[in-house]
């Protein structure tokens, strides 16, 4: 009985029933209109009703509106923050709550969930590819499989971000919480509904076979599966998660600073949060638009990208291009809202593991700034071959060389930062070090992609695919899982086994590398990307069998550190207040951290990193007025 | 908000426990959300420049026949309401609650009024045409599209400017804001004159420039 | 401790590893054959790239593992490193230096590309129309009034390669320049020819243009490189390159392949992609 009172209680079993409630309102909606209306059923129409209603039951049944809705009739709500009444203190992780280290959990372990989906799918497809021919996949199969891996997958990735950002933002910045707490909530809460939609795409309604882009007319054709459609609408979704959570950090890093806490003193980590907020909080609408557009033409035959409209009387039809620059113009510069956080946190990480001050801590916080400033002129390049207008190729392809640059300003102050220093390699290390090393092979293999002649080539074939897979890997999975190492004391109090952590760190390196560089292998050698299967003329089978291979190694590797993370709580020892050395202000006290974050508010005094300046530091408690 | 004076008094309850929750006063709350709703406002910009882009990628220099007394009508309607809630945010400073309750009162009808030329004539639902020209379908190639999307999802935003106002006007009647508090009032002011302004640059796009093509 | 001897050291081994990188690099990403003059121009600036992607990977890598091991931290050491915050001539050195190298390949590629692009007419050059569909690609020859899909002759071929369903083969005759006028009817699609090295997408409601010269007589596969929906794996079709004479007999005289010349048949002639490696 109290069990199933628990289950009841918790906002995650309400957000799923009312999910189903909203579908199935939505769905009944059109069916009763369409039938009053005498209009023959749409499936198209009740999909889009009732994904649009299930979203909206979602976060209705989930609580994340209460407070909101009762504000619109004039009630106040107070902030409600603490173990809930009367139920076991871990339902909080399952249920609306508005602590930003509870919400950023709540993402790190979604973030995680949804990896392991799209890490599943990885290797199902991985498994068909590992010889030519077709093996047990039917080829519409294999395009809904690798088209959810992709979006999955970034929606695990912006989960991830949203983990990192909300977890260590705040108390980075020494702020007792973010600056709209509910508008916090929302931003997770409606990441699940739009998650689950994007999922329900690949069983609903025959898949979709687009690819992560969606590019019409495939998208938008005559008989494309309705699956296209979900997905559309849980990437659209999607989108409000970004924006409101990227509002919700730009404010707070502008106005909850600790005391004394400038801008070229916040840790480097913040730095590049505010870079990839300045992203997510404007790109995305543009995407938005894009998906808003497909949609209506889908449903409602709003020629946007339909070039076949022809009336006689020289009205213009629409373009399926110009979806390509709606869409690059967030999806390229989502590419940094990835792998600007991880560099942050390789930046940040790097001088505590080699006792020494970050080296140059303004331009590597510059360099961030102008990877996101760039990283919106560029979005063009993914469009060499398009078709789109010859001028435009040209400022495209010098305006992508550029992010060289910023990005070069990274890697040599890395270096920078090591030299001189005295290094260990504990495992949150390791997984720095293993995400430089890949993510300069993804650097370094960008700008052939960035001339065009060369790009003519590869554009399109697996060299993009080993390229993007290392700098998302490099930019964001390694970085993400040296984070989890880093703070896993800090969050559980205790330490993680280390043994693990290394074996973990040593399939899945050298299991990454071998990954990539195969897949570039075979993309040079002719193999073209999003197929089903490919010809042995090219001889490319011994190294998609090694692929295939090392996608299993991932795979595993992933699992060790996730049965690391679950069992160490319980069975490691506890860890000490500092176990790292660290000046940052959230290792000086003990873990984990209460409820705000600090028992007393600090003062910045120091430089964050100054690492052998013996007796200085970087922060100090406010001295109490009253007490 | 006004919740925060209780959620003073909770956090000093727990300080020892919770740790330090630094409350924040009216006036940094006041910061917050001004500033959380200007970036909301800069980020749809991005949106509503997208549709602007799409307008000129597939029209270019020609745009559809449309009514131009009609759009002139509904544009005037919306700048005129703008002047009401203007009038509304001062009375409200003011301490004047009834000037502000009808000032309200009027941008409503009046936005109402812009939604009914807009979506009512001007999108055919009424079925009837002033000029000689047929009413343009959403259908119609990339004239329909993009004059359809364009006003639909600037009419997605009227709607729900009409929606806080009335909710505005509801915690209006029952003395929910004063001289000094009213970020509510203010809110629902700049999502207001936003929306207007968004339609200034609208109006010419879609009605103005370029030749019309029968 | 002594920077400049370890920077020296450091970079002195960086030479020896650029040349291993680029070793390796060249014989496990050594490319498709130069089936085309495109290809040959192309190549060039691709092995460019591939000396300077190994000579920076060796950069940064010989420079991060000898710290690594220089600068490790010794049994019983609890010291802090050297208190370095930075150096405003080393970061305006790797961002001028890039910069420059940016720059360069900024106005090859801008040049290279001009060249491959160019409109202009050349002498003796041939017009193909290349029509994409889901899933299979038609091919005709507007000035020679050949239209293939009509064609029941030389250009189809008994389908005899379970990866190559078009049974339309595109026939181009050897070093003279072809231009591909591209159609799509339904969705995106992409003409690649890795042997050629040029790529361009179909798009549905507008012409694309692809521009090279082949340069070498054999069979080469033509993929789709866009994703077109469920058998866009099999979008593929025989491009064959033939001599002058052959071109001549097949296309615009239309012989059947039976009485056409024997070192015209497809079985006389090399296939590229196995004979790349």
């Amino acid at each position: 009985m109290r069990q199933l009172r628990i289950l009841f209680s918790l906002g995650i079993v309400w957000a799923l029933i009312g999910q189903a409630a909203g579908a199935a309102a939505g769905l009944f909606l059109v069916r009763a209109i369409r039938a009053a209306a005498n209009l023959p059923p749409s499936a198209e129409a009740e999909l889009v009703i009732a994904a649009m209603f299930s979203v909206f039951g979602s976060l209705l049944f989930s609580g994340v509106l209460t407070d909101w809705l009762k504000w619109c009739v004039g009630i106040e709500t107070p902030l409600r923050h603490g173990d809930p009444d009367g139920l076991p203190a871990w339902t909080r992780y399952f249920s609306v709550d508005y602590n930003h280290k509870v919400i950023g959990i709540q993402y790190g372990v979604t973030s995680i969930i949804v990896l392991l989906v799209g890490g599943i799918l990885a290797i199902i497809f991985r498994l068909e590819l590992s010889w030519p021919g077709e093996q047990f996949l039917t080829p519409e199969s294999y395009n809904t499989i690798f088209s959810a891996h992709g979006i999955i997958m970034i929606a695990s990735i912006l989960l991830g971000v949203g983990a990192m950002v909300n977890y260590l933002v705040p108390m980075m910045i020494g702020a007792s919480d973010m600056a709209f707490p509910r508008l916090n909530a929302f931003s997770y809460w409606i990441a699940i509904p739009s998650a689950i939609l994007i999922m329900a795409g690949m069983v609903i309604g025959d898949g979709w076979e687009t690819g992560w882009v969606g590019y019409p007319p495939l998208s938008t054709i005559d008989g494309s599966p309705l699956g296209t459609q979900l997905f559309i609408l849980g990437f659209y979704f999607n989108g409000f998660s970004s924006i409101a959570g990227a509002i919700n950090l730009l404010v707070t890093v502008m106005i909850m600073r600790a005391k004394g806490m400038s801008l070229w003193r916040m840790p480097i980590f913040v730095w590049a949060a505010i870079a990839t907020s300045l992203i997510q909080f404007t790109a995305t609408q543009t995407v938005g638009a894009a998906q808003l557009m497909v949609t209506t033409q889908r449903v409602l035959k709003l020629g946007f990208f339909d070039p076949t409209f022809s009336n006689g009387l020289g009205w213009p039809a629409g373009d399926p291009i110009l979806y390509q620059h709606l869409f690059w113009f967030y999806s390229h510069p989502v590419v940094y809202v990835f792998v600007l956080p991880g560099l942050g946190i390789i930046s940040e990480l790097l001088p505590v593991y080699s006792r020494k001050p970050l080296f140059g801590y303004k331009w590597v916080a510059l360099s961030s700034l102008g990877i996101a400033l760039v990283g919106f002129l560029v979005w063009a390049h993914h469009m060499f071959t398009s078709g789109m207008a010859d001028v435009l190729r040209i400022p495209f392809m010098l305006a992508t060389l550029l992010v060289a640059i910023p990005t070069g300003v990274k890697f040599f102050s890395w270096v920078g930062t090591i030299w001189g220093g005295k290094v260990t390699f504990e495992t949150p290390m390791l997984f720095v070090l293993g995400a430089i090393s890949v993510f300069l092979i993804g650097g370094l293999t960008g700008p052939i992609l960035g001339t065009i002649p060369t790009d003519l080539h590869l554009h399109d074939s697996y060299w993009v695919v080993g390229h993007f897979h290392a700098t998302m890997f490099g930019g964001f999975v390694f970085p993400f899982f040296a984070a989890i190492y880093y703070w896993y004391p800090k969050i559980t109090g205790h330490m993680y086994n280390e043994r693990l952590g290394k074996i973990h760190f040593w399939l899945m390196t050298p299991g990454f590398w071998l990954m990539s560089l195969g897949q570039m292998q075979v993309g040079i050698w002719g193999m073209r990307r999003r197929i089903y299967d490919y010809d042995p003329a090219l001889g490319i089978e011994f190294t998609h069998a090694l692929i295939t291979l090392s996608a299993l190694i991932i795979g595993w590797s992933v699992l060790i550190m996730i049965y690391n993370l679950i069992t160490s709580s319980r069975t490691e020892r506890v860890a000490a207040i500092n176990p790292w050395g660290s000046r940052s202000p959230e290792w000086q006290v003990p873990s984990p951290l209460p409820e705000f974050n600090y028992y007393r508010p600090f003062e910045v005094v120091g430089e964050p990193y100054d690492y052998g300046v013996p007796g200085s530091v970087y922060v100090r408690d406010v001295p109490a007025a009253g007490d | 908000m006004s919740a925060a004076a209780t959620h003073h008094d909770q956090a000093h309850d727990h300080a020892d426990e919770h740790g330090h929750a630094h409350v924040p006063t009216y006036l940094e709350t006041l910061r917050a959300n001004r500033l959380g709703l200007w970036l909301f406002c800069i980020s749809e910009v991005f949106l509503f420049v997208a549709l602007i882009v799409v307008r000129f990628a597939l029209w270019g220099n020609t745009r559809p026949e449309l009514d131009q007394a009609l759009g002139l009508a509904t544009t005037s309607v919306l700048l005129i309401s703008s002047y009401f809630m203007v009038r509304a945010e001062v009375a409200i400073a003011h301490g004047d609650r009834d000037k502000f309750l009808n000032s309200l009162l009027v941008t409503f009808v009046l936005g109402v009024l812009f939604l009914v030329g807009v979506v009512g004539f001007e999108w055919g639902l009424f079925g009837i045409t002033f000029g000689d020209h047929e009413l343009l379908k959403p259908t119609d190639g990339a004239f329909g599209a993009v004059f359809f999307g364009m006003t639909g999802i600037h009419a997605l935003h009227v709607v729900s400017g009409l929606f806080l106002i009335l909710m505005v006007y509801i915690n209006g009647r029952r003395g929910g804001y004063s001289t000094e508090r009213h970020w509510g009032v203010e809110a629902c002011a700049i999502y207001w004159h936003y929306v207007d302004v968004v339609w200034v640059f609208f109006y010419p796009i879609l009605y103005l420039i370029g030749t019309p093509v029968h | 401790m002594n920077y400049k001897r370890h920077l020296v050291i450091a970079s002195a081994l960086v030479v020896p590893v650029t040349v291993i990188a680029y070793f390796l690099i060249a014989i496990s990403y050594k490319l498709p054959f130069q089936g085309s003059a495109e290809a040959v121009k192309i190549d060039v600036m691709m092995q460019a790239h591939f000396v300077l992607i190994a000579f920076l990977f060796s950069l940064v890598a010989v420079l991060m593992l000898y710290g690594l091991v220089v600068f490790r931290r010794r049994e019983g050491d609890d010291g802090d490193g050297d208190h370095i915050h930075g150096n405003t001539t080393l970061e305006i050195l790797w961002t001028v230096v890039p910069l420059i190298l940016v720059i360069g390949f900024g106005i090859w590629g801008v040049n290279l590309l001009n060249e491959l692009t160019d409109a202009e007419a050349k002498p003796n050059q041939l017009l193909v129309h290349v029509q994409g569909q889901r899933w299979s690609w038609n091919f005709s020859y507007p000035e020679l009034g050949v239209n293939a899909p009509a064609n029941e002759r030389a250009m189809v071929r008994e389908v005899d390669d379970p990866n190559d369903s078009n049974n339309i083969d595109l026939i181009l005759p050897v070093n003279r320049p072809i231009v591909l006028e591209m159609v799509s009817i339904d969705v995106l699609h992409s003409f690649w020819v890795p042997e050629f090295r040029v790529k361009q997408d179909l798009v549905p409601g507008q012409t694309t243009y692809l521009r090279f010269t082949p340069t070498a007589v054999g069979n080469y596969k033509l993929g789709c490189a866009e994703i077109c929906g469920g058998r866009h794996a099999y979008m593929m079709a025989t491009v064959r390159v033939v001599s002058e004479a052959c071109f001549d007999q097949l296309v615009v005289q239309q012989l059947p392949l039976a009485e056409a010349d024997a070192s015209c048949q497809y079985e006389a002639m090399p296939n590229y992609p196995d004979s790349a490696k």
